[in-house]
């Protein structure tokens, strides 16, 4: 059975102070899926 | 005022301090279509960053503001994104166990008579192929707990179960599986024997109703098959490890809200809303236009993020979630067209059930792109081979117009199946340039308001490390 589910919060507040905002992550590179299929190793919620 | 600069051997210290001139960085201002935010982006790092529209001329002359902390950064974004472009091995087959279907999709990139006439891997090939792939891997991808890939794809993969299910019990130790499949055999022992071996699986669905569904895809007679796929995923509704692709074309480009509404519904944790992929001629005969296209698609994103915002369950449309990651976490895309080179021949590969080799499964029934054969010539040959460095050699720095887009890492200018076939040449564009030029500024505008999470897996940046933040 899938979990009950709670309404999710607000969205992430952005802060419109900053003039120049950027993120960039990194991580060990593994993607293999292609347009006809995709590997499900992933929790949507 | 003059910063400190990272002065190339041999050239005066000023060197680099401008952006777009001399060793500066190039950084192209780009306009999103949002009220506060543009971006700036420095493409061959594809790095990015948001800058509110009236700050955007002092985020491109104030060191201060941007450019000396990218200077700073840009040859370790350099060495990731030449990594990710350039360094993979592969770690993934899309297996062909079979040339036949008991579908005629209108847009199948395998030829018909091949899908009516062709062969099965028999049981013990299955096993012999699987055995060299496995020895395959074990030397290629090195010391990692990661289990190599192994997709069943078609064609449709469930006419060969007899080989496949045994397959996969011989291996499960050494493999992680998935399967593609129409779903039309996919029976309560089917499911039960793939669910209890935590096998991925892909199921097909055009339309929200049979109607449309089924003008594009139905059995060779012309039956529907839509209500069994419905079957399927209320059967698999609970499912963690269920994706389902819809094909966009001209036949369900107005529905897609509805199917969505559907797929949200049925508890699908994540769908593929892909365009038709034009490598065979039938399928350019359902090819939307470029802009409808992308209306069409955001519209259902949207829709999406309506959905989740009433229910608090996602479904992730996984095309342009990869979008989104290939901007905030470029090495944590889970798709591989939307690259340069594409993953095609360097992240994984295709078997086709003769056990001859291509770069990806969109290739099979194009003989030119056969690289040789599993059996007989091995995989390490075929991955050197003239057919393969057409694919794995096919860059956006290249040729026009990508290589002055800013966007292009973000793109990839898919697909080189499609872009030979369809227009002529390896160094042309796929067939959707401008729907990428504005999935890309929608995926920008949903990182400017914070939306990006809503649109992501859960724990998506589970496992990363942050090498840039402003």
């Amino acid at each position: 059975m899938q979990p009950e589910l709670k309404k999710p919060e607000e969205s992430k507040k952005v802060d419109t102070s900053k003039p120049v905002r950027a993120v960039r992550k990194s991580c060990t590179a593994d993607g293999v899926g292609l347009s006809h299929y995709i590997l499900m190793d992933r929790k949507a919620k | 005022m003059l910063t400190t600069v990272h002065t190339p051997v041999g050239q005066p210290a000023t060197a680099g301090r401008f952006c777009n001139t001399g060793y500066g960085p190039s950084l192209m201002p780009l306009d999103i279509g949002h009220p506060d935010w543009m971006a700036i982006l420095g493409p061959e790092t594809a790095f990015w960053s948001l800058v509110r529209r009236e700050r955007l001329a002092d985020a491109l002359a104030d060191p201060e503001l941007l450019l000396e902390s990218y200077r700073e950064r840009r040859p370790e974004f350099q060495a990731e994104m030449d990594q990710l472009r350039f360094g993979l091995q592969p770690s993934a087959v899309y297996f062909n166990a079979t040339d036949r279907c008991n579908l005629d999709c209108t847009y199948c990139y395998i030829p018909g008579d091949l899908r009516r006439h062709g062969a099965h891997m028999s049981g013990d090939q299955l096993l012999q192929a699987l055995a060299r792939l496995k020895e395959y891997f074990a030397t290629s991808m090195g010391e990692t707990t990661r289990k190599p890939r192994i997709i069943f794809h078609g064609a449709e993969p469930l006419l060969n179960r007899a080989a496949i299910f045994p397959g996969i019990d011989a291996f499960h130790d050494d493999f992680q599986f998935g399967i593609q499949t129409n779903s039309t055999l996919l029976d309560a022992e089917a499911i039960d024997f793939l669910t209890t071996r935590a096998v991925s699986i892909g199921l097909s669905l055009d339309g929200p109703e049979a109607a449309v569904t089924d003008r594009t895809r139905t059995a060779w007679n012309g039956d529907s098959v839509h209500a069994a796929v419905l079957r399927s995923l209320e059967r698999l509704a609970d499912y963690p490890a269920l994706s389902v692709i819809t094909t966009v074309t001209t036949a369900n480009l107005d529905r897609l809200l509805p199917l969505v509404d559907l797929l949200h519904e049925m508890k699908v944790p994540a769908c593929l809303l892909n365009p038709v992929r034009c490598t065979l001629p039938g399928a350019r005969t359902v090819k939307p236009d470029d802009r409808a296209l992308a209306t069409a698609l955001i519209a259902a994103l949207e829709r999406t993020h309506v959905l989740y915002r009433a229910s608090g369950r996602k479904l992730i449309v996984a095309n342009y979630a990869n979008i989104l990651l290939a901007i905030l976490a470029p090495t944590a895309r889970r798709l591989m067209c939307d690259i340069s080179p594409c993953g095609g021949g360097r992240a994984f590969f295709a078997v086709a059930a003769s056990g001859d080799l291509f770069p990806c499964s969109e290739f099979i029934g194009l003989e030119a792109f056969r690289g040789g054969n599993l059996f007989q010539d091995g995989i390490a040959n075929a991955l050197q081979s003239a057919p393969f460095k057409l694919v794995t050699g096919r860059d956006v720095e290249r040729f026009a117009p990508c290589n002055t887009c800013a966007i292009r890492h973000y793109c990839g200018s898919p697909c080189p199946a499609e872009a030979h076939e369809m227009n002529g040449a390896m160094e042309r564009t796929g067939a959707f340039c401008a729907l990428y030029e504005e999935l890309v500024r929608h995926a920008f505008r949903v990182i400017a308001d914070g939306r990006e999470g809503d649109f992501l897996w859960e724990g998506w940046d589970a496992g990363t490390t942050t090498l840039f933040a402003l």
